[in-house]
């Protein structure tokens, strides 16, 4: 069984290798589905609220209305394209779930552009 | 892991769906009221995925500007604004449905985003038809 949960949140990003100009910013839609056994009890993949909870601690409270390259960790060594930032979410959300319940992570930093990293 | 990049283009074009040699009869019967002999037209929604790694140095699976001048000046510079049928060489002998449309989008790039490879072609006619088009080897 496939479960998505889909969020939003605001972030700024520069994306010159040697970037010291201004940055601009994206309304970034995510979208992360989870692949796992129904539980006979619960009827649930996964307690939607968990998720929810999880998303926020994991991507909300990291990124939201931050600037990726400043006020974040996880861009010194690599650019914080769409591509790059999508494997983080992936990484950061995969070493919480239960093993192999993520499947995968869909990132859309403009309607017209999305990028996915599944497993 | 796998990284896939999509990216959404829209295009306009007219288009008649009749077979030359089949009668007017037959290609009513197969086409319905997409027959009109003069043409009609549908804003395109086109989705092209690629995959591949992400380059280390920058950052993408393949770069957006390259990926959206390919798609503009094999794909779009051709279809935006033309009478398929009869503007579109490729569809001079073939009937210009979105099944063969998307064929002809992935033809058109198939190959041309290298190190990255062509995963999939979603071509959305009107709210209620798309297809979707892929096959081995992009």
């Amino acid at each position: 069984m496939l479960l998505t949960r889909r969020m939003e949140f605001s972030a700024s990003h520069r994306l010159e290798p040697e970037g010291t100009g201004f940055s601009h910013g994206h309304n970034y839609e995510l979208e992360v589905t989870l692949q796992g056994h129904v539980d006979a009890e619960t009827g649930m993949v996964i307690d939607l609220k968990e998720l929810k909870d999880l998303m926020d601690r994991e991507v909300g409270v990291r990124f939201d209305h931050r600037d990726l390259n400043d006020d974040t960790s996880w861009f010194s060594d690599q650019l914080p394209t769409a591509e790059n930032f999508a494997q983080v979410i992936f990484q950061l959300l995969d070493g919480e779930l239960p093993e192999r319940l993520l499947a995968r992570v869909r990132l859309s930093p403009t309607p017209d552009y999305t990028v996915e990293v599944a497993r | 892991m796998t990284v896939r990049v999509t990216r959404r283009y829209s295009f306009s074009a007219a288009h008649v769906l009749a077979r030359p040699e089949w009668s007017e009869e037959k290609n009513r019967d197969v086409y319905g009221k997409c027959a009109n002999a003069a043409g009609h037209g549908h804003n395109y929604e086109l989705e092209v995925t690629v995959r591949g790694d992400v380059d280390p140095e920058s950052g993408h699976v393949v770069p957006v500007e390259r990926l959206d001048a390919v798609v503009r000046r094999r794909v779009l510079d051709l279809l935006d604004h033309r009478f398929l049928n009869h503007e579109v060489p490729d569809f001079a002998s073939e009937v210009p449905t979105a099944e063969n449309i998307a064929r002809f989008v992935w033809r058109a790039l198939k190959g041309e985003l290298s190190p990255a490879v062509l995963d999939r072609v979603y071509l959305r006619e009107t709210s209620n038809n798309s297809v979707e088009y892929s096959e081995e080897g992009g």
